[in-house]
């Protein structure tokens, strides 16, 4: 499969139990790395700070289901969540991977990084006479990996955990690495956005980013432009209270100004979305989530503007409205 | 043997991040200090913000239990707002409710727990597994290694049923005050009860065997990890037009007695975790105070410490007779999981198709409320107090507070410490999977255990319950 074909499947517009995205993946990659004598794609997954809905999301995908992941696409050499090892042997793993695979993982990071206080917030674990705070974990693997993909709106921009008044001084990935970070942001993240990811990687290194260094494949678009309630947008139909059938801008929908593809893929093998479920969109995949689309049921004109959660935000990241 | 301290860090298979430093005299486990190594601090999060933001945002609190948060955040406003529930919201909240304790519930025996007691697969992510003490035989162990991804669909498939009803999962959207803004329709409540027609077929024919074999192959855990008769639950599953009824009671049982809990009588110390009192009414987070060792505080009821999550559901509701020990843990947690699919199978029935059944009123006629529920792994309580609609000051106390209690004022350890204090540790090689064991059979989340407290450290708002 060429790069152009593998792209057009992951922003084509299907939903539901044919939607191509993952079930075209697979085949594919085992073939292609056949064709091209390529190896897995070697993982190293750290969490820091945040709530683990991001494994769990990861736990949902479909078509391909985890296990096909695990034994097709990935060797996931670390992961707080997953690996049988414990202790220190699970730390002996994390150093002695990330020397052998030097310069070849994908380093993969689940949650903000504290900084304050030299990252003391969070640490990834504890010998007898130390922290090794997330900070300094992913400052050192940060620079020995060949891609560094944040998961979750927490580490790719701060997300829930830098929410003002920020007390642990959380940022993400981003801010602590001079380095491009890949950023598949979501709270959680749709599974299909980071297999699709990963799979990209895989097969043809790094995918186009937008400005917030997102894929272009899952975030070239807002919520607002396929939304299956547009129609109601245009002709000013808006509903009253959560339930109603009509465009939800009046009940503090993000759909406008939020970047994602989650009318067509939705979630969860493909079966709803907030939308769909008669409630906004909060706006999860921003860089100003969750500050600027709250309060999350007051109309976009009246949240408050996100700037005193001291983030550094910018604009979106040149999405079509 | 002389003494001798050993950190067992990270503590892997769980949520969050988790390190217990122990300290081991002549094989035998004298103290454990369990740490909490992850802050957030989300009842600052909360202030200022709109207080029906809760829902969603608490939520955010946890990845693995996030309706919890969403759940309690709910009767918290329904209460707040004076709402009144119609039967279907009932139902629908109690089946997504249901739906997200099983997918917890399998997510935690298949992918945390049964890596401590077969050998897995010599490939990542199960590569550098320690096989001390493997003890299944070779066609039971691949038997029940080859059930670990069919758990993985079967708690996709309780997401499903969560995310049909929800929008999504984690972090679903419509369990809100007032009810559910879904409606439930023919065609939803089939593809839900299609979907727990597999669940339930997993966890009879895979889930609640494969427990079996685990208990009687490993029998001698139902003598690790033995913890006083201590529990308490605040009770789960609401029904009722004001939330007023519990399907399950709630109860501390202490000194052989059950009462109903009184939440005035519930106390928090900081002494062992980094924070500290500045003021006379603030706490702070100070990673660096002398003394502490983790960012999960204690948490007592009359001055003591109980235990929470599946166990003390089901022995103070009295659907088991075991005892109190790893094992009994394990246990407990798959048979309320069996419980559970057979609870999601009556109410799809009882649902009654129509609109969605949500009514929220829009004025509130409280300015404090406190609402308590269980969550997967035990108690959960959220208290708001507001002004105009504004969070002033909002305080969770989760089930990881419960049970992973660092050392209180008076020196007294948690449920979890003092399950592990007193284990005998036949070898060095064994330290990490017995311990593991134990520390695992608790569900720990340390996700949930970030946050901050009401500095006078007692609840005595009223209560939703």
């Amino acid at each position: 499969m060429q790069k152009e074909e593998f792209s057009q499947i992951c922003r084509e517009l299907s939903s539901g139990s044919n939607h191509a995205l993952s079930g075209a993946i697979l085949p594919v990659v085992e073939e292609h790395l056949a064709f091209h004598n390529k190896k897995k794609l070697p993982v190293i997954w750290l969490e820091t700070n945040d709530s683990g809905d991001n494994n769990i999301a990861f736990m949902n995908t479909t078509y391909p289901y985890l296990g096909r992941v695990f034994t097709e696409m990935i060797d996931l050499l670390y992961s707080n969540t997953f690996m049988a090892a414990q202790g220190r042997g699970a730390l002996s793993i994390l150093e002695q991977v990330s020397e052998t695979y030097k310069g070849k993982f994908t380093l993969i990071v689940e949650g903000a990084i504290p900084k304050k206080d030299n990252g003391l917030y969070n640490a990834i674990a504890r010998t007898e006479t130390r922290f090794i705070t997330a900070l300094e974990a992913v400052t050192r693997l940060g620079e020995m990996a060949e891609y560094v993909v944040a998961i979750g709106t927490c580490a790719s921009f701060g997300g829930p955990t830098a929410a003002r008044p920020n007390l642990t001084g959380s940022a993400g990935v981003r801010d602590v690495l001079d380095r491009e970070v890949i950023n598949v942001s979501g709270c959680p993240v749709n599974p299909d956005w980071f297999v699709g990811t990963l799979a990209h990687l895989l097969m043809y290194g790094r995918p186009d980013l937008d400005k917030l260094g997102r894929p272009t494949l899952f975030y070239g678009f807002t919520v607002h432009r396929h939304c299956q309630r547009r129609s109601y947008f245009d002709n000013k139909d808006f509903a009253k209270k959560l339930g109603d059938i009509e465009c939800m801008f009046s009940l503090g929908c993000m759909g406008p100004r939020t970047s994602a593809d989650c009318p067509y893929r939705q979630w969860i093998n493909h079966v709803s979305w907030p939308v769909k479920a008669n409630t906004p969109c909060i706006g999860c995949t921003n860089e100003d989530f969750p500050d600027g689309s709250s309060p999350f049921f007051t109309p976009m004109p009246k949240k408050s503007t996100g700037k005193e959660s001291g983030k550094n935000t910018s604009s979106q990241g040149g999405a079509k409205l | 043997m002389s003494k001798q301290r050993v950190m067992f860090s990270p503590v892997t298979r769980l949520s969050g991040l988790l390190s217990v430093d122990v300290m081991l005299e002549n094989g035998r486990v004298t103290e454990a200090n369990a740490s909490g190594t992850m802050f957030r601090g989300y009842e600052w999060i909360m202030r200022d913000r709109h207080v029906t933001d809760a829902v969603y945002l608490t939520q955010r609190i946890c990845g693995i239990c996030s309706l919890s948060h969403g759940a309690v955040a709910s009767y918290l406003l329904d209460e707040l707002y004076d709402n009144e529930l119609e039967d279907n919201a009932q139902y629908l909240r109690n089946i997504m409710f249901a739906a997200d304790f099983l997918q917890n519930h399998i997510k935690h025996f298949y992918l945390f727990s049964l890596p401590d007691f077969i050998k897995m697969p010599e490939r990542p992510p199960f590569h550098g597994q320690n096989p001390a003490d493997t003890r299944l035989n070779p066609e039971d162990n691949q038997r029940l290694a080859g059930h670990y991804f069919e758990a993985v669909k079967a708690a996709q498939e309780s997401h499903q049923i969560l995310a049909l009803f929800g929008g999504k999962a984690p972090h679903q959207h419509s369990f809100v005050h007032g009810g559910v803004t879904v409606a439930p329709t023919a065609d939803k409540i089939e593809q839900a009860l299609a979907l727990i027609g597999n669940i339930s077929e997993f966890v009879k024919s895979r889930m609640v065997p494969d427990t079996e074999l685990i208990t009687r192959v490993y029998s001698d855990y139902f003598r690790i990890g033995i913890t006083p008769w201590q529990f308490l639950s605040f009770g789960l599953f609401r029904f009722g037009a004001k939330n007023e009824m519990f399907l399950w009671r709630s109860g501390v049982l202490a000194d052989g007695q059950l009462y109903p809990p009184q939440l005035a009588l519930i106390s928090e110390d900081i002494t062992s975790s980094w924070f500290d009192k500045t003021g006379a009414e603030e706490i702070k987070p100070d990673p660096f105070k002398p003394g502490a060792y983790t960012w999960v505080k204690s948490v007592r009821y009359a001055g003591r410490y109980f235990q929470v999550g599946p166990l003390a559901r089901m022995i103070i509701n009295g659907f088991y007779k075991g005892g109190t020990a790893t094992m009994d843990r394990i246990y407990a947690r798959t048979l309320e999981t069996l419980l559970l699919t057979e609870l999601v199978q009556e109410w799809l029935k009882d649902l009654k198709p129509s609109h969605p059944p949500v009514n929220q009123k829009s004025t509130p006629v409280k300015k404090e409320v406190t609402a308590v529920t269980d969550a997967m792994r035990g108690a959960l309580l959220h208290t708001a107090l507001i002004e105009d609609e504004k969070v002033v000051k909002y305080n969770i106390i989760t089930p990881t507070v419960w049970n992973f209690s660092p050392k209180d004022g008076h020196g007294g350890r948690g449920p979890l410490e003092n399950a592990l204090v007193g284990t005998e540790i036949p070898g060095q090689d064994m330290l990490f999977t017995i311990l593991g064991r134990t520390i695992r059979s608790f569900d720990p989340c340390i996700s949930c255990a970030t946050h901050l407290l009401d500095c006078k450290g007692s609840v005595k708002a009223k209560v939703v319950y």
